[in-house]
């Protein structure tokens, strides 16, 4: 065989198996065919090199070996022949006989590799399996050992089945033990579930009663209505729920005139019509006394919007707080775990029974938060009302008491905030729930003349109240401004900026904006005053109680000490003022570098002045640089040179190499699927560098050497000098 | 063949050289034969086999399954196509069929109207061939893993058992009893072998990695233990001592004249000692491979002029020269380790065994003199061939031209 012909040979057998291509170029293959029906040399060489590919840990690589070869094995009875006494080898590469030598990844192509080899074994068998004992042998031995089933599509042998009943019958037993773990749960849980429903759906019964209008006449001759578990007991004295209804009698007779409004809607107001009637019901005489209504004939408009709305009122807050924590409980535990469940049950497709009940479950949760969701409820924030919750419930006693006060109502429209409650919002840091309405009211309640009747509690009149009970206490801060307020009457009158408290303004400082703001210090500490033992240090040269030598000198003057409690440090960082340049240098993509850094682009070195094409304007900078580049690129190896040189020479001297330094290595094959690729997980990448060699040994001399000086130190000990 | 043919019939030569120089070249051309099949019983892997030594004409197989066949090697249908026959199996549906996996078959080297068994499942059968039965069933205490009957023997008729138990038990045919135990090992004994000169000698090899040889008339001991390093204390160490091979020593065999010992262990070595003084030979035959946990059968030609040794090597049988260490040639057929071969020893055939279930028959191929024979050119002789069988045809397509 000539020479030529084993190199085309060799050449085209690395060009097929590298292609990574699941079928075989055609013509490549027609080469190879005519090379090798010159001559048995010729196959004996293209054996060989076939079955150096087929070793290759690359099943890509070994799919288009075999493919050659089982194209070969048809044509050539030496090819057979040769193969045939291999076969062994043959089978443990392409159908993976030997469990210690799986074929190697891609996986899918080594499943079809595999799939593909069996049929081709299975039809060799068929044509030549009386000619060749060895491959009878081999089929047997897949067919009969291996326990091959030919006539399966996966062509699995009897140990993938065995391993795949196995893995099956794990999987049962896991999906049992979930599935008994899930219902012994639910089991548990379903009493709290159930709990947690009708609670829900008890709070919103109470935040919106499941009737229209037209059911009103049952309320009423209902009374026990939810509302009143809500609200304050009837019995009361004076129950609150018919001072609501006043005010929202009187606002119903507003709608009248300027029609309805807006905030208030759906379950609000029909809350209040019911109200009404049992209103009606309890007494007539009150309420003509406090409305001074005659009639009670008078037409309501309503505007129900077509959506629910629940605004959370000082009322209902506690409803609704429940509600607010039954719906996260609903959400963030018992739905996912109910979800769950349902997911096992099915996946593991358990009893009916089970996985019924876990569906009605998570049906009824999910409507709950449906209906949650539906019912809008306007929340207002929880912190606030954490921080008043004691005043609020302060102001509901006082509402017992002072109902009858007649406040005018006027801080909405007062063209200026009285005296009093200047403070008040000087003083009050954080507005508080009550303070809420109050600024946020007085938009919207506009009557055309105030009420004289119009309820007493309106919430500023109860803070002013509350305010002179507050100033009587001495440890309230109310009490400071107001004594505050007695001793310097002008400042607080004349600055609304009365946060400028304080001894400064008291002492005879005329211009408070010139002087420095300084934080305080030794110096400030001991300002205008004679320190007497500054710097001075008492020392105790005998720690004993009272052995005390005689000639001790007790105090020591310290100058540094001295010094540093008179002087201040003021450091002086001076302003910071941004970068206006630009690095400028070239390029490779024919831009200029757009680094904005002060003194040294990280990339191009120091910044220089630059004309418009990115070269330094002076000319020491210009040399500098190409001295530079010459240096990253040492002279002989001139790319340009190198390939002259190759040119003559014929040797490769790695001009291509150079050319493209840095630019990372060339794939050898680029067609073939990056083995490596998927291999590149968190762990090995963390594997790479725990297990780098030099950091191993790093640490192993560290430890060493940690051993070595406990053996320098404690040698003499004898468990320390046996290691 | 012509030079010698005219020796012997000048009388030049002794008959026996040319008996060995064709014998040693049928040998040298041992090839797996697409002519001669053996029939496939075993579902598993064969552990062992034996053939007659009266006719050469039967051979026993024993199975992992624990079936024992009888296999007819005799063609007399005078074509070269031959399957050789099943003649009976004790199979799993017979009564009597060893539990588990049979590790020695051995006939009675006198009859073959009896044979001996023995198994995992701690028994040795003494069987009748006419009936299938056992005609005696010694139970041992613990897995058989050989047995062996001497070949010579006409003063005994002992059987050596080597069995889990370090102590080698001897079991007396006539009086169907266990007689004796010879102590010495501190393993399990993995082969025994009746000396083929000397009726009262026995080799035992076990997985101490030891290897002794006694004279079962002499209670007190083991007459010998094969040292590798032929007592050399400097170059063992202190556990080493009187070692044969560092590892478990599976196969035991002696040579068809008796003079010499071969070992094989799990070191993957094999060591030819002289039986008489117990010495290393220090043949070197390089690497055996062998991982077999059990006993390894191999065995030796008998009347060629250099011997050889055919010994299981993985999936593959090696041919080695005995004493010179050479590697013949590698025997690639079987698909799965390889536990055992047996030579014929009149028509230089081979059959091996191996854990793929498969019985292989490596027969002398004579090509060249049936070539010869046939036709004059060699060119003919491929046209003929490729007339008897289109398989052997080349089937280029005229399309990649």
């Amino acid at each position: 065989m000539e020479l030529s012909q084993r190199e085309r040979l060799s050449e085209l057998v690395e060009e097929l198996t590298t292609s990574g291509q699941p079928q075989l170029s055609q013509d490549k293959m027609n080469e190879l065919k005519k090379i090798c029906k010159v001559s048995n040399d010729c196959i004996d060489h293209l054996y060989h090199s076939v079955m150096a590919q087929l070793n290759q840990e690359h099943c890509e690589v070994r799919l288009s070996a075999f493919q050659i070869a089982s194209e070969l094995f048809t044509r050539s009875h030496h090819f057979r022949t040769l193969l045939v006494d291999n076969f062994q080898e043959f089978l443990e590469l392409t159908v993976e006989t030997d469990s210690d030598q799986p074929l190697p990844p891609p996986k899918e192509v080594a499943r079809k590799l595999r799939s593909l080899a069996l049929q081709t074994v299975q039809s060799w068998q068929a044509l030549y399996g009386t000619a060749y004992k060895k491959l009878a042998l081999g089929y047997h031995f897949l067919k009969q050992v291996k326990k091959v089933d030919f006539q399966d599509a996966e062509a699995r042998s009897i140990a993938e089945r065995r391993r795949e009943e196995e893995r099956r019958r794990r999987m049962e037993r896991i999906y049992k033990e979930k599935v008994e773990a899930a219902s012994k749960d639910m089991e548990d849980s379903y009493q709290e579930i159930e709990a947690t429903l009708t609670e829900i759906e008890a709070c919103m019964g109470l935040l919106f009663p499941e009737f229209g209008l037209t059911d009103i006449q049952t309320v009423i001759r209902n009374p026990s209505n939810s509302q009143q578990a809500l609200k304050c007991p009837l019995d009361d004295e004076q129950p609150c729920c018919s001072k609501n209804m006043r005010d929202n009698r009187t606002r119903g007779m507003d709608e009248e005139v300027e029609g309805s409004r807006e905030e208030r809607k759906g379950n609000g107001k029909e809350d209040k019509m019911s109200n009404e009637e049992e209103e009606e019901l309890y007494d007539e005489d009150v309420f003509i006394r406090n409305s001074g209504l005659i009639s009670h004939s008078y037409s309501l408009d309503l505007n129900l919007s077509p959506g629910l709305h629940v605004q959370e009122t000082e009322d209902n807050e506690a409803v609704v707080s429940t509600l607010i924590d039954l719906h996260r409980l609903i959400t963030t535990k018992h739905l996912p775990a109910v979800k769950g469940w349902v997911q096992v049950f099915t996946k593991a497709g358990a009893e009916q029974q089970l996985l019924r009940r876990a569906l009605d479950l998570r049906k009824s949760l999910e409507a709950a938060l449906q209906k949650h969701t539906e019912l809008h409820i306007d929340y207002r924030t929880r912190v606030r009302k954490v921080m008043n919750a004691f005043s609020d419930k302060e102001e509901d006693d006082d509402d017992d008491d002072d109902d009858f006060d007649e406040v005018p109502e006027k801080e909405g429209y007062e063209p200026h905030i009285p005296e009093h409650l200047r403070g008040e919002y000087g003083l009050d840091p954080t507005p508080s729930t009550s303070a809420a309405p109050v600024t946020g009211k007085p938009p919207a309640k506009r009557p055309a003349a105030p009420p004289p009747h119009s309820s007493s509690h309106s919430p500023s009149s109860r803070r002013m109240k509350h305010l002179t009970e507050e100033e009587q206490d001495p440890t309230c801060a109310a009490a400071t401004l107001r004594l505050l307020r007695q001793n310097l009457p002008l400042s607080v009158e004349s600055s609304s900026g009365s946060s400028v408290l304080g001894s400064s303004q008291s002492s005879s400082d005329q211009k408070p904006v010139d002087a420095p703001v300084v934080p305080f210090g030794l110096d400030l500490y001991y300002w205008g005053q004679e320190q007497p033992n500054a710097g001075k240090i008492i020392k105790a040269a005998s720690q004993h109680q009272f052995w005390v030598p005689v000639e001790v000198e007790e105090e020591v003057e310290n100058e540094q000490l001295l010094a540093e409690s008179r002087s201040r440090y003021i450091s002086f960082p001076g302003s910071f003022t941004p970068v206006s340049h630009y690095c400028r240098a070239p390029l490779g993509n024919g831009k200029l570098c757009q680094r904005q850094d002060r003194l040294k682009c990280p990339f191009h070195g120091q910044i220089v002045p630059r004309d418009q094409e990115g070269r330094p304007c002076s000319q020491e900078d210009r040399l500098r640089e190409e001295r530079r580049k010459r240096e990253e690129q040492p002279d002989w190896r001139d790319a340009e040179l190198m390939r002259d040189i190759e040119a003559v020479t014929g040797e490769n001297l790695g001009s291509d190499r150079v050319g493209k330094k840095g630019k990372g290595k060339k794939k050898k094959f680029p067609n073939l699927s990056d083995l490596k690729q998927s291999a590149n997980t968190s762990r090995s990448r963390l594997e790479k560098k725990v297990f780098n060699k030099s950091s191993m040994r790093r640490v192993a001399q560290v430890m060493s050497k940690a051993d070595g000086r406990k053996h320098d130190k404690f040698s003499n000990q004898f468990n320390y000098a046996l290691n | 063949m012509l030079g010698f043919l005219a020796a012997r019939q000048a009388g030049l030569d002794d008959p026996l050289r040319l008996r060995r120089a064709e014998s040693t070249r049928r040998v040298l051309g041992l090839e797996l034969n697409p002519d001669r099949d053996v029939d496939r019983i075993h579902g598993n892997g064969i552990n062992t086999i034996d053939i007659d030594a009266i006719e050469g004409r039967y051979m026993l197989s024993g199975g992992a399954d624990g079936v024992i066949a009888i296999y007819d090697l005799e063609n007399f249908s005078g074509k070269p196509q031959y399957t050789c026959k099943a003649v009976c199996t004790v199979g799993r549906s017979s009564q009597y069929v060893h539990k588990f996996s049979v590790e020695t078959v051995q006939w009675y080297p006198y009859d073959t109207g009896m044979f001996v068994s023995s198994a995992f499942d701690k028994t040795m059968k003494v069987w009748d061939t006419e009936t299938l039965k056992p005609a005696e069933v010694f139970q041992f205490e613990d897995n058989v893993y050989s047995h062996h009957l001497s070949s010579i023997a006409r003063k005994h008729s002992l059987i050596a058992v080597g069995t889990k138990n370090p102590k080698i038990q001897l079991c007396d045919l006539k009086s169907g009893s266990r007689i004796h135990v010879l102590q010495g090992h501190r393993a399990e004994v993995l082969s025994v072998q009746w000396s083929p000169r000397y009726e009262h000698i026995l080799a035992s090899a076990s997985a101490d990695s030891k290897v002794k040889v006694w004279d079962v008339r002499r209670a007190s001991g083991s007459l010998l233990t094969l040292d590798q390093h032929n007592g050399d204390k400097t170059k063992a160490s202190s556990e080493a001592v009187n070692t044969a091979h560092n590892g478990r020593v599976n196969g035991l065999c002696f040579t068809g004249d008796g003079l010499y010992i071969l070992t094989a262990g799990t070191d993957d070595r094999m060591r030819l000692w002289n039986s008489a003084t117990g010495e290393n030979t220090l043949v070197n035959y390089g690497k055996v491979c062998n991982e077999s946990r059990k006993k390894l059968q191999f065995t030796v030609s008998r009347g060629c002029s250099p011997e050889f040794v055919f010994v299981p090597c993985g999936s593959s049988i090696a041919v080695y020269a005995l004493h010179t260490g050479e590697l013949v040639a590698m025997h690639r057929g079987h698909y799965n380790n390889v536990d055992c071969c047996e030579f014929h020893p009149d028509y230089q055939e081979l059959y091996s065994g191996g854990k793929d279930g498969n019985i292989l028959a490596w027969v002398p191929v004579l090509h060249a003199s049936d070539v010869e024979e046939e036709s004059n050119s060699s060119n003919k002789a491929a046209a003929n061939q490729s007339s008897v069988n289109p398989a052997f045809q080349d089937a280029w397509s005229s399309d990649e031209d």
